[in-house]
């Protein structure tokens, strides 16, 4: 590295300061920073002459984001520390579109000339894509939606504690599943060849022991998604406590809340301290106790999570009331999506208690042939019947079919308030009603 | 950082190849790979720091494409991990030779000689998986190990990836540590399906590649699918960021514009028109709801000006 051929003089900035400036601002912003990081942003900046602020920009994110969702966080906290609060635009097209052999940055900034022909291709700027940038939840509650931020601890202290000991006994299991990766068994259907080798030395050579492996078998993973609108206020704080000891059950436990936004919450209630896992999810997710969209968020959770493989063989577990402020042919499409993602799909309505319940809400109706469970998981008791149904592991059922929302003939012959259960895959009151692949049609 | 002397002379290497960002970018576009400024900056940073580059994006935006690009800027090999469920270190770092291992024994024990266990475990027995190779490649130039969809890989074999990224060298049990002499330049994308562990994180630098403008498109296209007229490659850019925009499960990636330029050309289309994007519309919507939803919103609206 040839330091002298570096001009980091000439550029009227004190560099050390400015980084330990960005260090201590991204970290209050959330960004998580560490002297390693500064230390690496020092040597970057030796290897890179931030010749504009743009080039300076590309550097400080290189090596201090760590993640897609922590780029919004980071952006205003440069564009704060350093330059004007909004970001210089990229280097426009008109001047790029014919050769590579172009200016890069036109930032107005004089470049030196050595420097000045880049090879850039200019791709759609880092904040005009609202829908790539989006696609990221952000786990930093980055700018403006933290004023909506409502603190989730309202619950008393005790009140909360009592309930989580209770909740943390629940111990949520998923059905297992088949890995590839295997491991040492004696009664295993594969040869351990590099085991039996090692055996054999002692005895010259001949594999008298066969050592075996066995294909591991692992939980699935639990992918829970819970509703915070306002219509589910009452319910919403008790099952976010039930997500956190869902969520502190695993590594493949995931949480998400949303209300008109999907907000990823599995980082934030990954604590080993419940109340602090509640106000970080508080702090995380801003749309506490709005309307609902349960169609968008589902869209949103199959677009960015399930599509990629987070849904793909797992059970996935809805706590809504099911209403829909949106279109329910939505609901009915994302839920066929996710369906044809997830392992078994439990729905969670705790009107689905009440007497007569019958799932009018629109969302629910039309979310219904694709669930292979509905449980009202109101109560700590009705809780545990949701966990029995996370664990069960029967081939997943053709789907239950309502005819029409006025017919209540399985709601209805569950009375018990508590222990209202329809269980689709056979034992419910419509099983002989049930035609598998019907679905959809009458349940709108 | 120990290693940095020892690798004295690759690095000079690297730093006479690519002594800034805008040479980095102009070797990327003479190998058909064109950067924006972030991603140059990124994987500049990456070769000279050294330090492992973990790419993110949409699927078919170019992140594997941009591992296979570098090797070509360094002329030196790709050597690529593809990561499963399941993977280990046997399929992914070395495996012994068993069966010549087993004729050692038998050459031995004819022989009447000894033999003990640091014979048999020797490197001459030790077949070479991706990520060995790529460590003891012999240079000048370090070869570019690109550890592909890492995500799909479980946690444990992330954790045993830690050695690898922090010090370029792993250990086997049977034999020691091996170091690196010209430490690969390692680039790992992942799709992220699961949130990669906070540990690899923090030993690479981060880039997420964004989708391209639909001009730079045009240039990325024309350069992949060599001969085609710039009408046809705008109208196809166009159409593809008219996709992306509206409301599609699997919004098309470079990888798909290029796809379908390449079945428009091979079927001898000029213009895009209706006709011709009903009979290519599978090359580059995948899911039968989206060309679904494209068709109900009408072809003609993906070419309107």
């Amino acid at each position: 590295m040839t330091r002298s051929a570096f001009s980091l003089r000439t550029i009227e900035l004190d560099l050390p300061a400015f980084a330990a400036a960005l260090n201590r601002r991204l970290h209050e912003a959330g960004v998580p920073t560490t002297a390693e990081r500064a230390a690496r942003f020092a040597s970057a900046l030796e290897l890179v002459r931030p010749v504009a602020r743009r080039r300076l920009y590309c550097t400080a994110r290189a090596v201090f984001v760590s993640d897609s969702s922590q780029l919004r966080a980071f952006d205003s906290v440069f564009w704060s520390v350093f330059g004007d609060r909004e970001p210089p635009p990229e280097p426009d097209d008109a001047d790029t579109s014919s050769s590579p052999e172009q200016p890069a940055a036109a930032e107005g900034e004089p470049r030196s000339g050595a420097a000045a022909d880049g090879g850039f291709a200019d791709s759609s700027k880092p904040h005009a894509g609202d829908d790539v940038r989006d696609a990221v939840v952000p786990m930093v509650a980055s700018d403006e939606e933290v004023l909506r931020g409502k603190s989730f601890d309202a619950l008393a202290p005790d009140e909360l504690a009592q309930l989580y000991a209770l909740m943390a006994r629940l111990g949520v299991a998923t059905p297992r599943r088949r890995t590839r990766r295997a491991k040492r068994d004696r009664r295993g259907e594969r040869l351990d060849m590099r085991r039996t080798l090692r055996g054999s030395m002692r005895t010259a050579g001949d594999p008298i022991r066969l050592a075996r492996r066995r294909r591991r078998v692992v939980p699935r993973r639990i992918v829970m998604l819970c509703d915070i609108s306002g219509s589910m206020e009452p319910y919403a704080r008790a099952y976010l406590q039930f997500l956190t000891s869902a969520a502190g059950s695993g590594p493949r436990a995931e949480a998400f809340t949303f209300a008109t936004r999907l907000t990823r919450l599995t980082r934030a209630l990954r604590s080993h301290s419940p109340e602090r896992a509640i106000q970080r999810a508080a702090a995380t997710a801003p749309d506490w106790s709005s309307g609902t969209r349960i169609g968008e968020a589902l869209k949103a959770f199959n677009d960015r999570h399930g599509r990629r493989g987070m849904a793909r063989g797992a059970i996935v577990v809805i706590l809504s009331d099911g209403w829909e402020r949106g279109d329910p042919a939505l609901v009915a499409r994302e839920m066929e999506r996710l369906s044809r993602l997830a392992h078994r799909i439990v729905w969670v309505n705790p009107r689905a208690a009440a007497r007569g319940f019958a799932p009018r809400a629109a969302g629910m109706a039309a979310a219904l042939p694709y669930c292979d469970a509905v449980l009202s998981g109101h109560s700590l008791d009705a809780l545990e019947e949701v966990v029995e149904a996370i664990a069960c592991d029967e081939p997943v059922a053709p789907a239950m079919t309502q005819a029409t929302p006025e017919e209540e003939d399985w709601a209805s012959a569950t009375p018990v308030p508590g222990s209202s259960v329809a269980m689709p895959s056979g034992y419910g009151p419509s099983r002989g009603r049930t035609t598998p692949g019907w679905g959809s049609d009458g349940g709108e | 950082m120990g290693s940095r002397d020892a690798t004295g002379d690759s690095a000079g290497e690297i730093s006479h190849l690519v002594p800034d960002v805008e040479t980095l970018a102009r070797r990327l576009a003479a190998v058909d790979y064109l950067a924006d400024e972030g991603l140059a900056t990124s994987m500049y940073l990456s070769l000279r720091l050294p330090q492992p580059l973990l790419l993110e994006g949409e699927a078919g935006v170019g992140k594997t494409e941009a591992g296979r690009s570098l090797a070509g800027v360094l002329d030196t090999p790709l050597i690529r991990l593809q990561c499963y469920d399941g993977i280990d270190a046997a399929e992914a770092l070395y495996e012994w030779n068993y069966p010549r291992q087993l004729l050692r024994i038998r050459l031995a024990d004819s022989a009447g000689e000894e033999l003990s266990e640091d014979d048999l475990f020797g490197p001459e027995y030790l077949i070479r998986r991706p990520l060995l190779s790529a460590l003891q490649h012999p240079g000048p130039r370090p070869a570019v190990l690109l550890i592909d969809e890492i995500d799909r890989a479980d946690d444990d074999f992330e954790a045993f990836l830690l050695e690898l990224l922090a010090d370029a060298a792993v250990t086997i049990p049977e034999i020691g540590t091996i170091r690196a002499t010209h430490p690969p330049v390692i680039v790992l994308t992942s799709n992220r399906t699961r949130d990669l562990h906070d540990a690899v994180k923090r030993r690479c630098l981060y880039h997420w590649i964004d989708y391209p403008t639909p001009k730079r498109e045009v240039e990325i296209v024309r350069r992949r699918v060599r001969g085609v007229s710039e009408t046809l490659a705008v109208q196809v850019a166009d159409a593809v960021a008219r996709m992306r925009d509206s409301d599609v499960q699997k919004p098309p990636g470079i990888a798909e514009a290029i796809d379908w330029v390449a079945a428009l050309d091979l079927l001898g289309v000029e213009r895009l028109d209706e006709a011709a994007v009903e009979r290519t519309l599978g090359s580059v919507l995948k899911y039968g709801e989206d060309q679904e939803a494209v068709r109900a919103a009408g072809l003609a609206k993906l070419m309107a000006p």
